[in-house]
């Protein structure tokens, strides 16, 4: 600000004291956004003789916190390789039906489609809560319980309206001339959809895939009914297992290495792919 | 798309269900997973049927909703859902502006500030919970407490004391982004046009964004307004691990009862009672949203059709 008065003229001492007030703004709204995290992390490299003193970063970084969660006998690492197989499969099976719903909503004009869209759309917002207890009896009927299809099966009903969604605003920008220039090069309608459509469509399936997979890693209450031994459980269960049941009750170090290691990936995957996870989130409007 | 609309309206009539096919696989997906099971729910919600009491699970008709409905209970949860509800989406909503705001101008580095800014709505909210409980509020190891400990606050058990207010911080950060993007998806659609005829009409930065930007935001707000609540209202996982409902059932909203209630206490009919009581309050926002979602999103398509 000081610079700004030494006469300078006036339109740009507006903007310099202007700028100054938005980057302020700014570093503390990204100071609020980002301190939680930094904490975690520092909590998480700090050894059991100095996780109680609150430096502001680790004096003496170990990762004894991490083997400790990764080698102990809870097997923090077997929940990992469970959410990983989940929310893979999740996605993948969901984004194939999606694909085609997406497709038809997008392209093809019959009537009700908007009734149908509707429909869909309610389902998302349908509360998990008041469907836990049937699906737990039905599973257990089924022997599903510490299953992996237990938890896939309704991620991918909750993701799919999601992935319809936002796949069907992706797929109205398509060039759809294109498809009709292959018909007519002798393209069935299936070539015509895989050759051209889908390659061109890419971006927006890659978007929503990363939506559906985060949609998955991140689903708990129904995890927490249905997958009751470790061998099964997904990161979200083994976490609240750490720190919520005393039975289990883990070092505060150790509960920061688990919380670092299940949030690493999904912040490595939106520094990756920011531009479209934020083009799908605001077409969308939706989680 | 108008121009290939014309010579597809010539074969729509015999085309209707094969058109429909590529739809089915999600409809049935998705309608037998959630609505099949509520079904289940609404039959529960009618009998009397407690897994401790053997014998029990005769019809008993309307019995359950209403031992609900005068259960302080039940009653306290659906007013901590709604305190929590409301204010949650109230600041987050306010946050959320201020940021979209900010992040509409050009600045250095523009794109990596949003980015690291969306990234609390991404997390694992199990993780947030875990977060903001021992992270930022534990007496000992928190943040918090470190912050104001100048200030003589430095041993306050936040999450105990103020169990609701804690829970509402938790999601008022994880919800700020999401408010955020819809915001600034509608500055963004903005015409350029509307903001320099306000301009040559002579109105002030605060002028503008009175009587130019915020009625052209106000269907991008309501929207993020519903869609929030719809969402905040289910949350279960923030507070089964920030307070587990308590201290007593202090910050227990309808989602943590309704668990507890049939996995703790094995009340299977109470439990499916609430869970309907929840669906119908939901479908009442749901509708309100849908039809914005509609009017926002679809308004372009329709005028085609």
């Amino acid at each position: 600000m000081r610079t700004a008065t030494t006469g300078r003229p006036r339109q740009r001492r507006r903007w310099g004291w202007e700028n100054w007030v938005i980057g302020a703004g700014i570093a503390l709204l990204l100071l609020y956004c980002l301190a939680p995290f930094y904490w975690m992390v520092v909590s998480s490299l700090k050894g059991p003789g100095e996780i109680a003193s609150n430096s502001l970063w680790p004096r003496d970084p170990t990762l004894v916190n991490y083997r400790g969660v990764l080698g102990g006998r809870d097997h923090f690492g077997y929940a990992v390789r469970n959410s990983v197989v989940i929310a893979v499969t999740t996605t993948l099976l969901a984004m194939v039906i999606a694909v085609f719903s997406g497709y038809a909503l997008a392209r093809l004009r019959f009537r009700g489609r908007n009734l149908v869209l509707a429909l869909i759309l309610a389902c998302s917002m349908f509360p998990g809560v008041a469907i836990v207890t049937p699906l737990y009896q039905l599973f257990a009927d089924w022997g599903w319980i510490d299953e992996y299809q237990a938890m896939i099966v309704p991620n991918i009903s909750f993701a799919l309206p999601l992935a319809i969604f936002v796949l069907t605003t992706f797929f109205r920008e398509m060039p759809w001339e294109l498809e009709e220039a292959a018909r007519v090069d002798g393209c069935g309608p299936f070539g015509a959809f895989g050759r051209i459509i889908l390659p061109l469509a890419a971006p927006g399936v890659v978007t929503t895939g990363l939506l559906v997979f985060f949609a998955a890693w991140n689903e708990y209450l129904i995890s927490s009914v249905v997958s009751i031994t470790l061998a099964s459980n997904p990161v979200t269960v083994a976490i609240a297992k750490f720190a919520g049941d005393s039975e289990f009750q883990q070092p505060f170090g150790s509960q920061m290495a688990a919380g670092v290691i299940v949030t690493l990936p999904l912040v490595v995957l939106v520094l990756l792919f920011q531009r479209r996870i934020v083009k799908g989130l605001s077409a969308g409007g939706f989680r | 798309m108008s121009t290939t609309a014309v010579p597809r309206e010539g074969t729509r009539r015999t085309g209707d269900w094969a058109r429909r096919a590529p739809l089915l696989p999600a409809l049935i997906f998705t309608i037998v997973v959630t609505q099949l099971p509520f079904l289940v729910t609404i039959w529960y919600s009618l009998r009397s049927w407690n897994l401790l009491r053997p014998g029990s699970g005769q019809f008993s008709g309307l019995d359950n909703y209403v031992a609900v409905l005068t259960d302080t209970q039940f009653l306290g949860a659906a007013g901590n859902t709604i305190l929590i509800t409301a204010s949650c989406v109230l600041v987050s909503m306010l946050l959320g502006i201020g940021l979209a705001l900010l992040l509409d101008r050009k600045f250095f580095g523009r794109g990596l500030a949003r980015t690291l800014l969306i990234t609390p709505f991404l997390i694992v909210p199990v993780a947030t919970a875990l977060l903001w409980k021992t992270t930022m509020f534990d007496p000992v190891f928190g943040l918090v407490g470190f912050a104001l400990s100048p200030f003589g606050l430095g041993d306050v058990d936040w999450v105990s004391s103020y169990p609701v207010a804690s829970v509402v911080t938790a999601l008022v950060w994880q919800w700020t982004p999401f408010m955020m993007l819809l915001v600034l998806a509608g500055l963004q659609s903005q015409g350029r046009d509307v903001v320099e005829a306000g301009q040559v009409d002579g109105a002030g930065p605060r002028q503008m964004f009175l009587f130019v930007t915020l009625p052209h935001l106000r269907r991008y707000i309501e929207l993020g307004v519903l869609l929030g609540s719809i969402y905040v209202v289910g949350t279960f996982d923030t507070i089964y691990m920030m307070t587990q409902g308590g201290p007593g059932t202090a910050s227990a909203n309808l989602p943590f009862t309704i668990y507890q209630r049939a996995f703790l206490g094995f009340d299977i009919g109470q439990s499916a009672a609430m869970g309907v009581i929840v669906v119908i309050g939901t479908m009442i926002v749901a509708t309100l949203a849908l039809r914005l979602i509609f009017r926002t999103f679809m308004a372009t398509e329709e005028k085609l059709s």
